[in-house]
């Protein structure tokens, strides 16, 4: 962590024993199954400090769609801003694979299986070792660190015109700053770039990498095809079209000014890691919030920049989501949910440097510790990504 | 005041920076150097966040924005007019009843 010094403007923040650095410090209980969810929930109920991601999977699920959900749930527990996890599934054997995952990053797991044992002892035993995780997670000490080798991820939702006249172009000024520090920051939103494809192709200067990318956005444009549909009446969504977007085309270009101006250096499909310093990274996620804000945070992302138009609401249970608009509006009338306003870049009255540094001043802000919008209203959505039906 | 903004001087569509009320002659700005843009006169209410009709656009014809085309007329396009769902379609999606 040691640089130059005044290279990198820092930030105090918990360093992982794997050297990963997170900005919050989370005990989290995680079920691998829908059984599961009763007595995670019941744990999470009993223990103060600890956050419980309850989801509809893990039952009969095979192949590339389990692996996924297996990659979610023990990525969401790598995830530096987790201190510790507890595990529990309806048997031992699946829950002992994800627990594997996160203890190789060096921090305290524990699995309990229901099977054999029911839900009141399973309950017991589990939260007797997730008061001992909190109670260590509380001597956890934020230490000084430089900007630097962080995950980060961005996506916009309810996106309208005003997002990419200005909170997607002040966001990607942002992610120039972040790259440009040695960061990595990751977007996807697959089939939101139909209209820009060929745009961010341009940018990812590796052939290979190029091909790839091209192979999982042609790949995910044919599965939708495939059902004889096509995604109009969806793709703009209803709010996209109130708030003046009025094809995926438009959609499209407006949502890839969030992307900045720095080369694509990394490409990532479902089950690939992504490294701490790749630069601006594409990962193949649905367009869908809550599951591509999962996905970034089980790959890593410490930190999620949402920008907003007529008003999103998404956060997620261990990474703090700042929600960024221009839309003076929503603004007025969902002001809770905003965290930062840069309407006066829509009118043009500030500089695109200026909206630019707010939304990275803020986030040094909420990396310090300051709570988001998202977080202090409780929107924890946990969305693992489904690819198929189980057997 | 500009009313609306303009991403590239290619565009034949301006995006309301303000609810702009028809009968009003529009100022626009360009926001690459900020420069004015045309005044254009609204032909009806244009929503802030919605587009405006620089120019005639016939049936047919590409509509441009960020100097890309995002669509296409379906009808005649007046200088002043909206222009979304109603007048103007996706090239992309929307068309696989006709292949």
């Amino acid at each position: 962590m040691n640089s130059v010094a005044g290279k990198y403007p820092t930030i105090k923040a918990y360093v992982r024993p794997d050297g990963s650095v997170g900005v919050r410090n989370h005990v989290v209980i995680i079920p691998i199954d829908d059984l599961s969810n009763t007595a995670a929930l019941g744990v999470a109920k009993l223990i103060r400090g600890t956050v419980a991601i309850p989801h509809p999977y893990g039952r009969l699920q095979f192949g590339k769609d389990l692996d996924l959900l297996f990659h979610v749930l023990s990525g969401t527990g790598a995830n530096p801003n987790v201190y510790g996890a507890i595990v529990i599934g309806i048997e031992d054997n699946w829950a002992n694979k994800v627990a594997d995952g996160i203890a190789k990053t060096g921090k305290p797991v524990y699995v309990f299986g229901i099977e054999g044992r029911g839900d009141l002892k399973t309950i017991e035993e589990a939260a007797r070792k997730a008061k001992e995780l909190v109670q260590d997670a509380g001597e956890q000490q934020r230490t000084e660190v430089d900007l630097t080798n962080i995950m980060f991820s961005i996506k916009c939702g309810e996106s309208d015109t005003t997002s990419g006249l200005a909170s997607n172009p002040a966001l990607g000024y942002t992610v120039d700053k972040l790259v440009d520090l040695g960061n990595t920051v990751m977007f996807g939103e697959t089939s939101e770039l139909t209209g820009a494809e060929d745009i961010v192709a341009g940018r990812i200067k590796d052939p290979e990498l190029r091909s790839k990318f091209m192979r999982i956005y042609n790949e995910y444009i044919k599965v939708i095809e495939e059902g004889g549909v096509d995604l109009l009446g969806s793709q703009p969504t209803e709010g996209n079209i109130k708030g003046g977007l009025s094809t995926i085309e438009e959609k499209a270009l407006g949502n890839i000014q969030k992307l900045g101006t720095r080369p694509i250096t990394c490409v990532a499909d479902y089950l690939d890691p992504v490294p701490r310093n790749g630069g601006l990274c594409f990962v193949n996620t649905s367009s869908a919030a809550a599951e591509a804000v999962t996905l970034f945070a089980a790959k890593g992302s410490v930190l999620h920049f949402f920008t907003t138009g007529q008003g999103n609401v998404v956060g997620h249970p261990i990474i703090p989501v700042i929600k960024i608009s221009a839309n003076p509006k929503t603004i007025k009338a969902m002001s809770e949910h905003i965290d930062v306003d840069v309407s006066d870049l829509l009118e043009l009255k500030v500089s695109l440097q200026e909206a630019g540094d707010r939304i990275f001043n803020y986030a040094l802000r909420v990396m310090n510790g300051r709570l988001t919008a998202a977080e202090a209203l409780q929107h924890d959505e946990f969305s693992p990504i489904k690819l198929y039906v189980s057997a | 005041m500009p009313k609306f903004a303009i991403h590239n001087k290619e565009d034949n569509v301006g995006v309301a920076i303000e609810d702009i009320r028809a009968g009003e002659e529009a100022q626009g700005i360009y926001i690459e150097d900020k420069s004015n843009g045309p005044v254009v006169k609204a032909v009806e209410d244009i929503p802030l966040g919605h587009k405006i009709a620089l120019r005639d656009i016939k049936a047919g014809k590409e509509v441009i924005k960020y100097g890309r085309v995002i669509g296409v007329a379906v009808k005649d396009i007046k200088a002043g007019e909206h222009v979304h769902t109603h007048n103007l379609k996706s090239l992309r999606w929307g068309n696989l009843s006709k292949r």
